[in-house]
Formats: C-alpha cells, structure tokens, sequence
C-alpha cells in the first residue's frame, strides 16, 4: 500500500483475481474445498475485498466504475462456484448410475409359505356356492350311525349299505350301545341341520370324509363337499339342481364346460343322478382323449332330489317341502384342476410339492 | 352283472354292444366295460390233417401237414395226440399272438421248417389241459375261426346294477329296459310244461308232489319244489358252459349249470338238491332253533342262529335259504332224481346270515335285492325244460307251488302337478303314459281330475319292488324321458346366508403360510405307536385314544389326539426324499374321547388345533440363515396368536411336557387362556418317530380364540420420546421376562417401551453364572417432550432396581 493504485492497476489486478479463481476452483473436487477458495476470495479479508480496500483512495469517477468492475468479478466468481457445485453433483451422480446390481441374483427375505392345494380348492368352491347364498355348515366326523345312516334312508342290513365301506370305532366301553364310525359322507351334515332348523336350507358341507377303500387310485380319507337346498314344493326343482351344477362347474373350470345327469341310485334322493362334466383335459371333444376314454366327459359327483324318506327322519312334510342335494369330491376337482394324477400326492406333505401351489 | 350280447339277443333283437351299452347308461344301468370275446383268438382256425409223420432224429416231434382250407402248411407238432388225417385240430397261423402273449411265427426245428403252431386248450386260455392238443369234431371246417368254432365269440357287458334294480340282475331284466329303450318287442321264450310232463304215455315219469310246509310266510312267501327223475349227472353241452363262462362262472356239472343258467337268464336263484337224500322227499321252511348247525356244501359246518331262515327235510336243515345248501342233500355224480326249488325269500332273511357268515353270492345277492315273487314258477319250468334237454330226466308231476298270500296288485298314483315341480319340466300325460307302458306300467282307471289337479294311476309288474311310492314314478319318468331333457335354471331361493365357515381356522392357516410353513393334510387316523411315542399322562384323554375296529393297515388305526403324527411323518417323507429344511403346519381336528355320561358320549369331542413342525435352517441371502432354533418357532407363534388375537402371547418355561425337551419348552398363553406348547421335540420322540436333526413343534388349541375380543385402537403418542441404554451383568437364570417386568415395574408410567438388544453369554467373556444383557429403554409422555432431566431420573430409578431386586452389575 506504500503506492497508490491506479484505477488502471486496479481492474487489472480484479479481472486477474477472477482468472486465478477460476484456474484454482478447476482442480477442486469437493464442496468444502471449494467454499474455501470462495472464502478466500470473497471473504471479508479475501482477495478481492483486500484488492477492493484501496477503492477508498480513489476519485469518485473512478471508483464506481472499478467499483462495478468488482461487483463483476465477484458474481463471476459466485457463478463459477455455483457450477462448479452443479458439475461436482452432476458427476457424483453420474458415478452413482454407473453402478450394475446382478439382477439375477436371488431375492432376500423369507419365502411365504402355501396353504394346500385343497384347501385352495375348498375355499374357492365355498366361495362360489357362498356367491349364490349358500352358508358353509359343518359336523362332527366322528358320526353316529343314526346321522350317517338311518335318518339319510340307508336301514340296517339294507343292500344300499353295501355301497359304502365303512369305518366303525371300537366301542368305547363294554356295553356301549350305538355303532359310532367315520362318516363316510358330508350328508350327515344335511340331517344335523335339517334336525336343527326349519325349512328353507341352503347349505354347503365341505369336509373329510372317510372310506374303506384301499386301492391305487383312492384314499381312505378324502375331502368331499356336499350341497343342500330345501324350500316349500315349487321354488326348487331337479332342474335347478342341473342349473346350480352347471354353473358351479363352469365358475371352477371354465366357462365351456357342460353338465350331464345320468339316472343313478342313492338312498337319500329320488330322483338320483350322477353328475359327469365335460372332460377337462378335451374339453368335451372326447375323440382320442385318453383322460375320458373319449367320450368326452367324466364323472364329478353324485346328486339328486332328497328323498322323502330323508324329510320324513328329520321332521320336515315331504308334502310341504322338495328340495335337491349333491356332493362331489374336492380332491377329484382339486386334482382336475392342477393335473395331479396321484390322489396320495395330496396326502404326503411333500414340500417340493407343495411349494408348487403358491 | 355280466350280459352277454348273444343271450340278450333271445330275448330282445338288441343293435350292437355299443349302441346298446350307451342305451343302458343313458336309463341309470351304467355299462362299465365291453368284453369282446374270442378277439384274443383271431389268427386260430380249424386245420384239417392231411398227413403227419415223425421228424428225424426226435423221439416227440411230429411233422404235420395241414390244410387250412385254402393252402396246405407244414408244422412240427410236440404233442403226442396228432390225429390221423382227416382230423381237425386248432392251427394259430404265423402272426398270431396267443392269450398268453406268445407270439406264433415261422421256425425252424430239427432243420425242418415250422409255420405257426397247433394249440392246446391252455395255450388258448381255454382251460387247463395241456395234455395234448386240441382235437375238433371231424366236421369242423377248415379254415373257420377257433373262436366261432368253439362258440367262443359274444360280447359281454359290464353293468353297474344298482341295489334298487335287482329286477335286472338278469338278463330278461336288461332285456326289458332294452326293449323300451329301443321300442322293440320282448321275446318271451315259452315252455311247453304240458309236453314236458310227457303226456303222452310211456315216457312220463309217475308223478310226486313233494310235500312243502312254509312256517314264516314273511321270510318266504313263496317256495315251489318240483321233481325230474332219471337224470344222468354229466358235463353240459357247449353253448351252455359258454354261457355261463360268458357271465363269469365257472360250468360244473348239467344239474348245478342248469340252476346257475335260469338265475343269470331270469334272476331267479334255483337249487337243486339230491332227492334221494332228502329225508322224506318233504321241504319245511322254518326259522332255525338254538342250538342248531348245518354243514354247508363247502364242507364248513356253520353254527345256525335263532332266526335264521332255513330249508329242512323231515329231519333237519338241508339248506340255509337264499344262502347256501347243504353238504348232505347237494346233488352229485350219482343223482338221479331232483329236487328242484324256486322260491322267494324276504331280502332281510337272507342278507342277515349272508352278511354273518360271509356267505355272499350270485344267489344271495338277488334275494336280498328282492325276486319277482310271480315268476318262480315260470323260472322253474324254464329249468325243467332245461334239465330235460340237458340232463335226460323227466318232469314228475307238476309239484309243489305254496304261495300263501298271493300279491294284490299294487296301484301308485301319480300327480301331474307334482311331477313338475320335482323335476321342473311339464311332461305331457299322454308322454307319461308312453314312458311307463314302455316298462310294463299300465295305467289303471285313467288321468282323474281332482283337488291335486290330473292324478295318472299305473299299476306296478311284480318284478319291481323298487317301486312304491309317487317319487318313484317321478324317477322313472325323468329316468326314461332322459334327464337330458331337463333345463338347467338357477333356484330362486331367497335366504339371506349367516355367518358362515370357520373363520379361525382359516385366519390360522393364512397366518402360518405367511410365516413361511407350508400347510399339510394328514389322515386323522394314526399309528399307535405313535401317539404313544408322542407320550401324555396316564390320566389324560389324549393317552387313550379311539381305536378303529376295521382298519386298513395298524398304522390306520387310532384316531389322533395329537396333531403330532401326521407332521412327523411329513417331516420323516421329506427327510428320506433328502430335503431338510422343512417348516410344515396343519390346521385340523383332533379327536378327543368323551366321558361315559356326557352327551353323545360315543362320539368324540373334535377340537380343532393348529400345529406346526420347523426343522433344517433357517434361509438366509446366498446362504444358509444359520440353524433353526427355538425362536424361529416362538416367532411363528407369536405370529399367528398375535395376528388371531391382537395380543401377544405369554410364553412360560415348562419341562414337564413329555414330549418336549425340559429345557427347550414352553406354553404359550394369551388373555389369560392357555392353548398349547411350543418347544423342541424330545429327543426320544424324535427317534421314535423317526425324525433326525434338530426338530422344532407347536400345538395350539385354536377354539379358546373363536371368542377373542377385536383389537382396540391405542393412539400413537404424539411426542418424541428419549431412550437410554443399561448394560450389565446378570444370573444366567434369571429369564428375561422377569427382568422385562423388573424394568417396567421400575420405568412406570414414563416407560413406553423396552427392547433387549443383547443377551451374550459366553463363557469366559462374562463372570461365571452370568450373562450380558443390553436393555433400551424409550421413555414418553403422551402429553409433553419429556426434558433430558424428567428421563435421566426415570431412568436411574430403572437401573437402581435392576441392582437391588436382580443383583445386576452395571457394566
Ligand atoms: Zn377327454
């Protein structure tokens, strides 16, 4: 300071500063260092506001306009910062998405566990019956012989008894009276709740049944799910027995498929039926299918109009009242469904198995 | 039942099996199978000799020359019965496959060239003798298929009969519904009785009539005997055997096949019995008396019971009806004379011995689904005529016919209105008239308008029993105009449905399928090895399970009381297939036996449980999550009570459960109620059960929660809380929960909230019967930011009662 500036010397020595800012911010790489230059050029005792000290010793002429040549320097300054700042960020993010992640790699976290294919099943035929107004009921599977038998029109020592192998329990202390077995049906079901309350019912029982049968191609436990209607003569007839099952069928499998009822035997209804849809695998085409031995349907279930012997057991006026009933295999419709050819398959608690129905 | 097309075909002009099957399926009589018979035979025709001579160098070969009608073929023959030229035998040409699946070409033996083969009847699958080969009546022509030569070809149908058509255990029955279902007329085959009681001199025999006394007209209603004398006891001809054979029995003798053929033709069960060894030639039908036995022609003497409905000669039971004859009156080689019985037996009469003594049969089976009580006698003469034909004996008289209290005719009416609300279908009264003339219903007294609007009146044919009641007529209806016609709509039943299903088990099961458990089904019956490897107190239910007196298999056997078995058997599936990280639940029933005055008390209490079997490690990313242990299985129940009840559960150390490990076991309760255990499975029951690795297991009962009341909400506080840490050393024994209640005893209304971030226990690294534990402790206000003062004294007073009621050392 022992000379006196020129105004001259003076905007030299500015726009010198703002080169050398420039030059000096271009080899930083981070945001502190940068504020520093800033601080060490603007700052109170920085280079510029030192060089701009000496603005006092100038005349007024002069002064506004070095003066306004400072205040150019420094936003320059200012705005080299700033994009510095914004390339700085810029490349950081660049950086950042340059990043790969192997996407192939496996997800972390605990895999979700299956509830079985046939509880799937149930709960998706439940849900169809419940849509038309069905209520899901249920019973005890250890049965009597009354509930199982008598009140569904199968008497002792009759023929019909043959039709289904039966599971008894030992008797559980000498002397004890009634036969007690392992229902062999859902239709017990239908008497607890006829016993249990007026007509109309409308009710769906699914739930394992029991029977004597020891072959490849069945087990003697399966799940069966059986249906209901009971309301005065005249608001339901066999023909809306064929309607329900048609479209039962058609929600579960498909909407192409086709009901048929062949005239059959069982002791609680009359008229009986079974029921046969299309085949799944044709869909009806039958012709070289090996599934339905071509003929284009195969048999799902078992049906009919309740027989009046069965209101009579329960206290209903077969006069008052008519009313259908059918039953069907959730293990035969879970199986159509997902291919399974093994019923034991269902049975096993195979986890490699069972991971396949999520 | 087994039809044969060629049997059907003498009573009705039927089309072919397929057409005729699908007929019968289409009206309830569900044809299962079609047995084409003889097909298995093509390529085996009638060969005549034309020379035979002995092939050089063998002491058993014959070179044969045949003529198969159409060329001349040389075949080396090993059986020692060749006949000479001019005789017929059974020649399988090169290309053929015989029954037994050999497979006929052309060879060479002896150097000498052999084309096709000469059969013996077992190579054909036509009987045992492998004597020699077959040789054929000398006018058989050459060059005729074996099968039509042996009167081999028919086709046979399976029908599924249902208990309610015992009428067409036969095949006059099927015929019948195939005579309506093609509207073809029934061929009713007659027979001349006249002619066979030989009328005309010499040949008749002298009359006898058999006395018949019947002493239960309910357990028979009807029971006709008639004698053929100077019968000759021999084989029956072929057309008969092939019948018989067709339908699946076994030819015996002209007496027995005789009986078996008019019980298949016209379903009437005959048996003939020895009359000469018939006490009196007198038949008395009584119920059997204490005390009393009979040997059955199977040689086994049966013990009789009171009841039991039995033929018996002037001096004792000779048959038990319906059922079986016996040993003493059966006809043999040496019978000459017959007594021949048709009768009607009650179906319960002869099904209740039946089923005891295990006796069932062709017989049996159609008494006890009812017999046309009017056709015994045309069933009889039709077995007379046969026997004459067959057996050379004559008709002596025309016997005994005691039928009590013939049958009235049964009248069903039947009302046009509530035909079509059953089956939702208006069917015509003229077309209801057509359907059931078609099986013989006759209309009787004519479509009647009263107060139940047209009523139609049919009389029913006595051969259908099944038919009583006006429902029956509405199946026989829709059943013969063909539910086919029926249209399928939609009830318009109008029930608001309730509450529905189960809804805790099925919460249950999506609980623990989020926990990452797969769900299982197993059989509710189990070993009872292992329920009893799964161990209880003597004085508790579940050591006493129900037994299933039938099982299939012993593993069948007690229903659970454990839901145990069927997971541990899952487990021991997955192990042997090498798969070891399993985590498996089952929600389902167990069943429990009652108390004798309960209600109900045969059955069981069913109580459903949730029980879940955890074994393998744990996943972790890339690797292993390290082995499972008790918490991973706490976590699942933790899991699923919270998510059932809103509340976390309670978890208490336990070591009396015995099948848990005593140190690794717990129960787990939750709003006061306990539901069950989680734990590590017992060693010893793991090996029972024959589980290896580390096996974890919960049981819960899920019907203490079916009452849970819903989660209540608690607002979120709205002001930051502060935490604080406190390190120290305490007894190893001191569990966890107690130090948690220590701390919120301590922390009161300030502490919110208190999570154990460590529990370090190594030996070494901390003082012997110590462990490490590193509490955070969140203190809050729900109505103002607590100062740092307010919490550092809250706290203070928390580690201060960690010293003084739990001995802890601050660290
Ligand atoms: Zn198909």
């Amino acid at each position: 300071m022992s000379e006196s500036p020129t105004s001259e010397s003076l905007i030299t020595e500015l726009d010198e500063l703002g080169v050398a800012f420039s030059a000096e911010i271009a080899a930083l790489a981070s945001e502190p260092d940068i504020r520093a230059a800033q601080a060490r050029y603007l700052g109170k005792k920085g280079r510029v506001s030192e060089a701009l000290k000496a603005l006092g010793k100038l005349d007024p002429a002069a002064r506004k306009a070095v003066g306004e040549v400072g205040n150019r320097v420094k936003s320059g300054i200012e705005a080299a910062v700033s994009a510095r700042l914004v390339a700085l960020a810029d490349a950081v993010r660049q950086a950042d998405l340059a990043r790969v992640v192997d996407v192939t790699l496996p997800g972390r976290g605990a895999r979700l566990g299956t509830l079985h294919p046939m509880t799937q099943a149930r709960r998706e035929m439940e849900l169809i019956f419940a849509e038309l107004g069905y209520e899901v009921a249920t019973g005890p599977q250890v049965e009597s012989d009354f509930h199982n038998f008598e009140a569904l029109n199968i008497p002792k020592d009759h023929p019909s008894r043959d039709m289904q192998d039966t599971f008894y329990l030992s008797p559980l202390w000498s002397g004890a009276a009634t036969e007690t077995l392992l229902r062999t049906h859902t239709s017990p079901v239908q008497a607890r709740t006829m016993l249990r309350q007026p007509p109309p019912v409308k009710i769906i029982a699914p739930g394992a049944v029991y029977r004597r049968d020891d072959d490849p191609t069945h087990s003697p436990q399966f799940m069966q799910i059986e249906g209901l209607l009971v309301d005065r003569v005249g608001k339901v007839s066999m023909a809306d027995l064929k309607g329900t099952l048609l479209h039962f069928v058609r929600r579960y499998l498909g909407d192409d498929l086709q009901i048929r009822l062949r005239p059959s035997f069982f002791p609680f209804t009359e008229p009986s039926a079974e029921v046969d849809m299309s085949c799944v695998f044709c869909r009806g085409a039958g012709a070289g299918c090996r599934l339905c031995k071509g003929t284009g349907f195969m048999e799902i279930g078992g049906s009919g109009m309740v027989d009046p012997e069965v209101f009579r057991a329960v206290g209903y006026d077969p006069e008052e009242v008519c009313g259908f009933a059918f039953g069907m295999g959730i293990d035969r419709m879970a199986m159509l469904k997902y291919r399974i050819d093994d019923i034991k398959t269902l049975y096993e608690g195979d986890v490699r198995v069972l991971r396949q129905f999520p | 039942m087994k039809i044969s097309m060629r049997w059907l075909a003498e009573w009705v002009a039927v089309p072919d099996a397929d057409q005729t099957a699908r007929a019968l399926t289409e009206r309830g009589l569900e044809v299962e199978g079609i047995e084409r018979r003889g097909d298995n035979l093509a390529g085996v025709v009638v060969a005549a000799v034309r020379a035979r001579q002995p092939v050089a160098g063998s002491d058993h070969l014959t070179l044969v020359e045949i003529f198969d009608g159409v060329s001349v073929h040389q075949v080396v023959c090993g059986a020692p019965n060749v006949p000479a030229p001019g005789g017929r035998v059974a020649w399988a040409r090169p290309g053929t496959t015989l029954p037994g699946g050999l497979s006929i070409g052309v060879r060479e033996l002896r150097g000498v060239r052999s084309a096709g083969m000469l059969c013996s009847e077992q190579e054909l699958g036509l009987g045992d003798s492998h004597d020699g080969i077959i040789v054929l009546e000398a006018d058989a022509e050459a060059g005729r298929e074996i099968a039509s030569e042996l009167m081999l070809r028919d086709v046979v149908l399976e029908v599924n009969v249902t208990p309610n058509r015992g009428d067409c255990l036969s095949h006059l029955g099927i015929a019948r519904e195939a005579s309506a279902a093609f509207s073809l007329p029934l061929t009713l085959p007659r027979v001349d009785f006249a002619a066979l009681l030989g009328g005309a001199g010499a040949g008749a025999a002298a009359a006898i009539t058999p006395p018949v006394a019947i002493d239960d007209v309910v357990g028979c209603p009807r029971y006709q005997a008639r004698v053929i004398d100077g019968v000759r006891v021999g084989p029956s001809p072929l057309w008969l055997r092939r019948r018989l054979e067709a339908v699946g029995v076994r030819p015996i003798s002209n007496l027995v096949d005789v009986t078996n053929y008019v019980m298949f033709d016209r379903g009437q069960p005959l048996h003939a019995f020895d009359h000469a060894r018939v006490a009196g030639g007198a038949i008395a039908v009584r119920r059997a008396r204490a005390g009393e036995t009979l040997v059955t022609l199977d040689g086994v003497t049966r013990q009789l019971e009171t009841g039991d409905l039995l033929i018996c000669d002037a001096e004792r039971p000779i048959a038990l009806a319906g059922v079986m004859g016996g040993k003493d009156s059966e006809v043999s080689e040496g019978t000459t004379r017959v007594l021949l019985e048709s009768a009607c037996f009650e179906p319960r009469a002869v099904r209740v011995p039946a089923k005891r003594l295990g006796l069932h049969s062709e017989a049996s089976q159609r008494f006890e689904l009812g017999v046309d009580v009017a056709g015994v006698d045309a069933s009889s003469q039709r077995a007379c005529a046969l026997l004459v034909e067959v057996a050379g004996g004559r008709v002596a008289g025309q016997g005994s016919d005691l039928w009590p209290r013939p049958l009235e005719p049964l009248m069903i009416p039947l009302r046009r209105a509530r035909l079509h609300a059953v089956l939702g279908l208006d069917v015509a009264a003229p077309e209801v008239r057509r359907l059931l003339g078609g099986i013989e219903l006759g209309e009787a007294g004519g479509g009647a308008a009263g107060a139940d609007g047209e009523v139609l009146r049919f009389q029913i044919p006595t051969f259908r029993t099944d038919l009583t009641r006006e429902v029956d007529l509405i199946e026989e209806v829709a059943r013969l105009c063909g539910l086919d016609k029926l249209p399928a709509t939609l009830p318009s039943v109008s029930r608001a449905p309730a509450r529905s299903g189960d809804r805790v088990a099925e919460r249950a099961r999506e609980l623990l399928a989020a926990a990452g458990l797969h769900e299982i089904l197993s059989y509710s019956f189990v070993a009872p090895a292992a329920l009893a490897a799964r161990g209880f107190a003597d004085d508790d239910r579940r050591a006493r399970p129900r037994r299933v007196a039938n099982p299939l298999r012993l593993e069948q056997s007690a229903m659970r009381t454990a839901i145990l078995p069927g997971l541990a058997a899952a487990l021991a599936h997955n192990q042997a297939q090498r798969v070891h990280d399993v985590r498996l639940f089952e929600v389902g029933p167990l069943f429990l036996p009652r108390a004798q005055g309960a209600d109900d008390p045969e059955l069981c209490d069913e109580p459903w449980v949730a029980g879940g079997l955890l074994a393998g490690e744990r996943d972790g990313w890339l690797r292993s999550g390290g082995p499972l242990d008790f918490f991973d299985a706490r976590g699942v129940v933790e899991a699923l009570v919270h998510g059932l009840t809103g509340h976390a559960p309670t978890l208490a150390a336990t070591s009396v459960v015995p099948w848990l490990h005593p140190g690794v076991a717990a129960t787990v309760s939750v709003l006061g109620r306990e539901l069950g255990v989680v734990g590590e499975v017992h060693p010893r029951v793991r090996d029972a059960l024959g589980l290896t690795g580390v096996v974890f297991a919960f049981e819960l009962g899920l019907d203490p929660l079916r009452s849970a009341p819903p989660a209540q909400l608690t607002r979120p506080g709205r002001f930051p809380g502060s935490s604080r840490d406190v390190s120290c050393f305490i007894g190893v024994d001191i569990p966890a929960a107690r130090v948690q209640s220590v701390l919120a005893a301590a922390g009161g209304a300030l502490l919110a909230e208190v999570r154990l971030l460590e529990d370090y226990r190594e030996a070494g690294k901390v003082p012997a019967g110590q462990k490490s534990m590193l509490w955070t402790l969140t203190y809050r206000s729900p109505e103002r930011t607590l100062t740092d003062v307010e919490v550092d004294a809250a706290h203070a007073g928390v580690v201060a009662a960690l010293a003084s009621e739990l001995s802890a050392t601050l660290r």
